[in-house]
């Protein structure tokens, strides 16, 4: 009961607002409200009052229109950037090396050998067709030619063109399935329809495989005498053996069209060869790496990290950082940089796989893997590579501010790069997610990217179709969308710019000496085993500005959005958040007005009624007593409104208003607000 | 609300005049200051005013304490105009934000020329005298011949054929700086007149004057005013020299007869693979270039769409086998060997001569590429261009805006205005024609002046020409490596040698070939922006927190300073003149004319508001509404108020206006 008195006092003085009507309310906010315009609305004369009050209704809505703005920026989370150059100690690159060349031909060559003979022969017959030399050699392994043969496409007729296959053999490819894809334009996501979309000015050309006859050798390609290129090599790719779901992978080129053909068959029966195998026939690095030097310390190959790389066979890392601390280095120069000299022995060169000689090279991060075939750079045999490095970093903060990942973990893409400890990097998301995809399709994976768990590389043997079901893949615009759209970039994007300069090196002077020494260092022998064409030197070193690093922060911070909010509604009417809430007490108080008028109405009402019902009953003095008395806050028990239905039938006139003093001149507002603070 | 005013004293104004005054005091809305005397007034506005500070000074008791809130107001006053003014100089600069996005990239225009423009051969007959000429000079001055028979045949047919176009740019040996020189053809030793250009400035005064070589260029109209142009070395001498002529030769012949005459792009272009997939000439855009011949674009968005990768890498780039044919190139005009590539946007135009990235034979060069496009925010913030459309220097090139466009554009027509004619590697503005000797003798001339101004920024063209606001950038990482290996050369020679269509027994050199990949490195594209870095609502903001930080002050604030500062001074100043102006009046209607008027009043009077002052004082005791006290009905009076007895001070202070004209 205590408590209901309680409340309902609570309720009592809460209910005394600074006036009982909606004007005194008004006007008491007016005058005592700390926000500037509408004090004056009600201080000055009726002409300026208008003025004031449209003045601070416009400024009202000026600043909720730019709170909307600020807001707006706010959640729009910019970003600033800043920018920072100099030279400073820092960790010196990782330095990838490896050879252009995966393994060494003369430990390959058992492997390789068939495939050499049938590409060779191949070649007779193209390039020279008439004297096609009867074979007194062993006769050539056609299994291993039908499993992805090369054509011969004979355009003579653009709308008709024939299919030659190279080597006689029973198998015609007959049927309506196969297509020439020609087209480096988007569109052939599956190379089986039989659209073939000729990027150009030529018309939508079909090759219908027309069957001809197993005349003697194909005719010979260089009697054609026109401008027009009349014969084009072709990979013939199948779903599987036999099939008539055939492909032909047309090439402007023939030798593109070589090259082609030979890695994917070369892939197929390296992919059969055990890790460790593969990189025995790699090359090591003792026979590589000759000489090193990093600053004023001596190092040597034993500094490198050996990793296998599927594209370049064995590459050695320099202060990849996995095992131990990684280099620093605290000047700028040559003199203080990594100083290599390599050998890359270009005799050994598997000579249809890689027709560019050199060693490859990339810098990069501590325990980031080395994506060559993106970022690698060329060094030239036989000349000194001097790479000035600049190191360019980029750190972004992480969502909301860009949509990027701090360390990959929420890449919906299994990441098969951390197999090697390494940290996540587009490249690897995107190798990552074409290999599941492979996997998920061919049911192999692919040589060239590591495998997840329980897969096996693809072959021809056991995957007889994986060829045209790699094709098909990565020419898939939507497989690379999808790859696309999953992966994410890191948030800190650190990039080596390199100037790179090339000299000659050695000098015809100094030549032998160097050759003799460094092939005596090599295998003790007084031999020399270098020559020009093997030897790289290679200068890497800081510039004299080694970094560039641009550094976001955030834009628009809370303290930023509130002392804005405040700027502005402190500029256009000078309130604080006191000021809103005096205005939300306003607020309250009017509804607690609301409130006593909806009684006051109801009891009227109600008041009404019982006269209309006792029209000539007078009100007696008790009744009249009561009805001074406020019933709904002293007699009324239950609840701070007491609803209108549960209020007595209590006939009689209205409670006098005390407060009808505010009929008087404004200065009796000054008493009656002060009783509010009582 | 608008009392009828009483009658002033002065001269009133006929019937109609005065009809106007009423209603004007009738719709005025604002009815005149707040207090009659300037110190009532700042009194009342210290009160009354919702900045701090102010009301403070009134408030406080005692005079130091009086003093430091004044001071302290001040202040707060001078560091809110200072901060104002500070963040209104810093409002126009901009931020710099760097976005760095994944995604599909568009591949740019790859721009590949053959270094040598035409094929030697073809060009036979149009050069033929001039590498006689050539030989001629060679033999002369350094005693050089190749095969002695040939060339002295071709100087006997020299004499026949000869045409006199050389002899007015003949190739001179200085003998030293005594200014005469030995002439080519006729041997004769002979004054040089005007002024010694040095292309090479360090070989001014060089010992060994002797072997200075030039040629001498002059005015065809007055031809005392000539020009010598000397260099060091006798090979720069030699292919200036066969440059200028070439030039003047090139002119003459029609643009698809040089198309005819420069490499097709069967030529050109052995092999051709992008993005995994094999492409051929059809992706590729002829594009002539003057100095370069025929030029091939890869990607040129011609046929309306633009190629994009989607994987990194050199094998998902472009891969070209060029096909370089030294056997055909011009000894004289280029000497080094090889091919030129620019990778560019498509809108823009390939400046192959100036920043073109050049490619050596028997070798791969692996081109990554990092994509920056950058944006740059326009005036007011920086002075650069968005479309070229500002500046006052046609767009030759069918390309859109950039600097170099520009400043070429400037140059040629700055040509075309002095010397008559086009300088032949800049396109042709409208209606000009390329210079040759025939039409111009005097271009060469004028041309080489022209360039001097040019490259001294005296035509102008530097200051004219704005950087373009945005652009796109693609920074480039060559390498090089060998190619063909030593171990592969042998079948890929003559795979390629197939491919070329070409006789079989001819086999292809290695030294006429290059191979060439351009690739994206990484498919992130940097963004750099500048945004600006103030917005009208953050000054706003910025100005609202200093200001009430220093004073609690506001729009609000600021319309009452007008107000009371401004309008409300400004009429009682105006008021006070005109009572005094009033009482002289009387003063000297009264005391006879012997007064002087006192000076500055019947001009005040002209700026007097008769409105303003004649209804003020009714108008603001209404508008305060307070009940004077003596009509007070109520038994009890409201407790005095503070201010109200201030302005009911100030009320009777202000009487004596009100009483002066009553009196009147």
């Amino acid at each position: 009961m205590n408590l209901k008195k309680y409340l309902v006092r609570a309720l009592h003085r809460l209910q005394k607002g600074p006036g009982y009507t909606y004007k005194e309310l008004l006007v008491w906010y007016c005058d005592n409200t700390n926000t500037h315009g509408p004090k004056r609305i009600i201080k000055e004369g009726p002409k300026k009052k208008l003025m004031w009050f449209f003045l601070t209704l416009l400024f009202a809505s000026l600043v909720f229109w730019q709170w909307g703005i600020l807001i707006n920026t706010y959640l729009s989370y910019n970003v600033t950037s800043s920018l920072s150059i100099g030279f400073k100690t820092m960790k010196f690159p990782a330095v990838t090396v490896c050879n252009a060349n995966p393994f060494k031909y003369s430990e390959v060559k058992p492997l390789l050998k068939e495939l050499d003979r049938l590409i060779e022969a191949a070649l007779e017959r193209i390039l020279q067709p008439g004297n096609s030399s009867e074979d007194e050699s062993p006769p050539l392994d056609l299994e291993l030619w039908n499993q992805i043969p090369l054509v011969l496409i004979d355009e003579h007729d653009k709308d008709n063109p024939v299919i030659l296959d190279i080597f006689e053999t029973n198998q015609t490819a007959v049927g309506n399935d196969t297509n020439v894809n020609n087209d480096i334009a988007g569109d052939n996501e599956t190379m089986g329809n039989k659209t073939m979309n000729d990027f150009g000015a030529k018309p939508t050309v079909w090759s219908q495989t027309t069957a001809w006859n197993q005349t003697a050798a194909p005719p010979a390609p260089g009697n054609t005498t026109s401008e027009e290129k009349k014969y084009k090599l072709a990979v013939k790719l199948c779903s599987h053996q036999g099939s008539d779901n055939c492909t032909y992978r047309n090439f402007s080129s023939a030798a593109q069209a070589v090259t082609e053909w030979y890695i994917l068959q070369s892939t197929s029966i390296l992919s059969k060869v055990p890790l460790h195998e593969r990189i025995r026939m790699g090359y090591q690095a003792e026979d590589m790496i000759l000489a090193c030097l990093y600053g004023a310390e001596p190092c040597n190959y034993k500094n490198f990290t050996q990793i296998y790389h599927p594209d370049h066979g064995n590459c050695y890392i320099f202060n990849w950082g996995m095992d131990e601390e990684a280099l620093n280095s605290s000047n700028p120069g040559a003199e203080f940089g990594l100083k290599l000299i390599l050998d890359i022995s270009q005799q050994d060169y598997i000579p249809y796989l890689s027709s560019a000689a050199g060693a490859r090279l990339m810098l990069h991060q501590q325990k980031s893997f080395p994506f060559l075939k993106d970022q690698g750079i060329y060094a030239m045999a036989g000349t000194e590579t001097s790479i000035g490095v600049l190191v360019d970093e980029l750190e972004r903060m992480g969502y909301p501010y860009s949509d990027c990942t701090m360390n990959g973990s929420d890449v919906p893409v299994k990441n098969l790069y951390s197999q090697y400890n390494t940290s996540y990097s587009i490249q690897a998301c995107l190798r990552s997610c074409f290999q599941n995809h492979m996997v998920e399709i061919c049911g192999c994976g692919h040589y060239m990217f590591p495998l997840p768990e329980g897969v096996t590389y693809c072959n021809n043997e056991d995957n007889p179709g994986w060829a045209y079901c790699y094709s098909s893949l990565r020419s898939s615009i939507k497989q690379r969308q999808i790859c696309i759209d999953s992966c994410k970039e890191t948030c800190n994007d650190t990039q080596y710019k390199m100037t790179i300069s090339m000299a000659d090196w050695p000098s015809e002077a100094s030549e032998d000496w160097i050759f003799h020494i460094l092939s005596y260092e090599r295998d003790m022998s007084t031999n020399v085993t270098l020559d020009r064409n093997g030897v790289i030197k290679l200068n890497i070193y800081f510039q004299e500005y080694n970094y560039r690093t641009i550094s976001e922060s955030a834009a628009t911070t809370i303290v930023w959005l509130l002392s804005s909010l405040g700027g502005q509604f402190g500029f256009w009417m000078g309130g604080s958040v006191l000021c809103l809430i005096e205005f939300g007490e306003i607020i309250i108080d009017s509804v607690w007005i609301t409130i006593i008028n909806i009684i006051g109405w109801c009891k009227g009402l109600k008041q009404r009624r019982a006269r209309a019902r006792y029209p000539d009953a007078p009100p007696t003095v008790s009744e009249l007593v009561e009805a001074h008395t406020n019933l709904g806050f002293q007699h009324e028990a239950p609840g701070a409104v007491p609803r209108a239905g549960e209020l007595p039938p209590e006939p009689g006139t209205p409670p006098p208003n005390y407060d009808s003093l505010r009929v008087r001149p404004p200065d009796t507002l000054g008493p009656d607000s002060n009783r509010d603070t009582e | 609300m608008a009392q009828p005013s009483p009658e002033g004293g002065r001269a009133a104004p006929a019937g109609p005049g005065k009809k106007i005054t009423a209603r004007l005091k009738r719709t005025l809305p604002v009815r005149g200051p707040q207090a009659p005397t300037l110190s009532e007034l700042m009194r009342w506005y210290c009160l009354n005013t919702n900045t701090h500070g102010c009301r403070r000074i009134v408030v406080s008791r005692g005079r130091l304490r009086r003093l430091l809130w004044i001071v302290l107001t001040l202040s707060a006053v001078g560091l809110i105009l200072w901060q104002c003014a500070e963040l209104l100089m810093n409002y126009y600069s901009a931020s710099v934000s760097v976005t760095v996005q994944f995604q599909k990239l568009p591949f740019p225009a790859v721009t590949i020329c053959n270094i040598n423009p035409y094929k030697y051969s073809a060009m036979k007959e149009y050069l033929s005298e001039l590498d006689k000429e050539t030989k001629k000079a060679l033999e002369t001055f350094y005693g050089f011949s190749e095969g002695k028979s040939k060339v002295r045949r071709s100087v006997d047919d020299w004499n026949s054929t000869g045409s006199d176009f050389f002899q007015h740019i003949p190739l001179l040996k200085v003998e030293d700086f005594s200014r005469t020189a030995t002439d080519l053809h006729t041997g004769q030793k002979r004054k040089i007149e005007g002024s010694v250009f040095h292309k090479d400035s360090s070989i001014v005064n060089s010992g060994d004057s002797n072997n200075i070589i030039g040629f001498q260029l002059c005015d065809a109209n007055n031809s005392s005013d000539c020009a010598l142009y000397t260099f060091s070395s006798g090979v720069n001498a030699i292919q200036e020299w066969y440059k200028l002529h070439y030039m003047n030769i090139m002119a003459q012949i029609p643009l698809e007869t040089k198309e005819k005459l420069s490499y097709s792009a069967d030529d050109l272009l052995l092999t051709c693979f992008f993005d995994g997939l094999s492409c051929d000439k059809r992706h590729f855009t002829r594009f002539h270039h003057p100095l370069h011949g025929n030029c091939y674009t890869f990607n040129s968005g011609e046929n309306g769409t633009i190629l994009s990768t989607s994987t990194g890498g050199s094998e998902y780039g472009l891969q070209v086998v060029l096909y370089i044919d030294e056997a055909e190139y011009n000894p004289f005009l280029v000497t080094s060997s090889g091919a030129k590539i620019i990778v560019h946007d498509q809108n823009e135009y390939p400046f192959i001569e100036d920043i073109g990235t050049e490619i050596e034979p028997a070798a791969a060069t692996s081109i990554g590429m990092h994509f920056t496009r950058s944006r740059k925010l326009s005036k007011p913030y920086s002075d650069c261009t968005e479309t070229g459309a500002d500046i006052p220097v046609e767009n030759l090139y069918n390309k859109s805006y950039s600097l170099q466009i520009c400043l070429h554009s400037c140059f040629q027509k700055a040509m075309v205005d002095s010397c008559g004619c086009a300088q032949y590697a800049q396109p042709l503005p409208a209606g000009a024609e390329y210079c040759n000797y025939k039409k111009n003798p005097n271009w060469m001339y004028c041309y080489y002046r022209l360039h001097e101004k040019f490259v001294k920024e005296q035509l102008g063209c530097q200051q004219i020409c704005k950087d373009a606001c945005s652009f796109k950038e693609w920074a480039l990482t060559t390498s090089i490596a060998q190619w063909p290996s030593i171990v592969s050369e042998d079948w890929m020679l003559r795979v390629l040698s197939w491919d070329k269509g070409q006789k079989l027994n001819k086999k292809l050199n290695k030294t006429d070939l290059a191979n060439l990949m351009v690739f994206y490195k990484d498919l992130n594209e940097r963004f750099i922006s500048e945004n600006p870095a103030n917005t009208l609502v953050i000054l706003l903001s910025n100005f609202g927190g200093q200001l009430g930080l220093w004073m609690s002050c506001s729009v609000v604030c600021v319309i009452e300073i007008v107000e009371v500062f401004f309008i409300d001074s400004l009429s009682i100043v105006l008021r006070r003149q005109w009572q005094k102006a009033k009482k002289w009046w009387r003063n000297r209607q009264q005391g006879g004319p012997g007064k002087a008027p006192q000076a500055g009043d019947p001009e005040r009077q002209g700026h007097d508001n008769p409105v303003c002052i004649d209804e003020d004082l009714p108008t603001f005791t209404t508008a305060l509404r307070l009940p004077l006290p003596q009509n007070s009905p109520l038994p009890r009076t409201p407790p005095p108020n503070y201010s109200t007895l201030h302005l009911e001070t100030a009320f009777t202070e202000q009487l004596p206006d009100t009483l002066e004209l009553d009196r009147h």
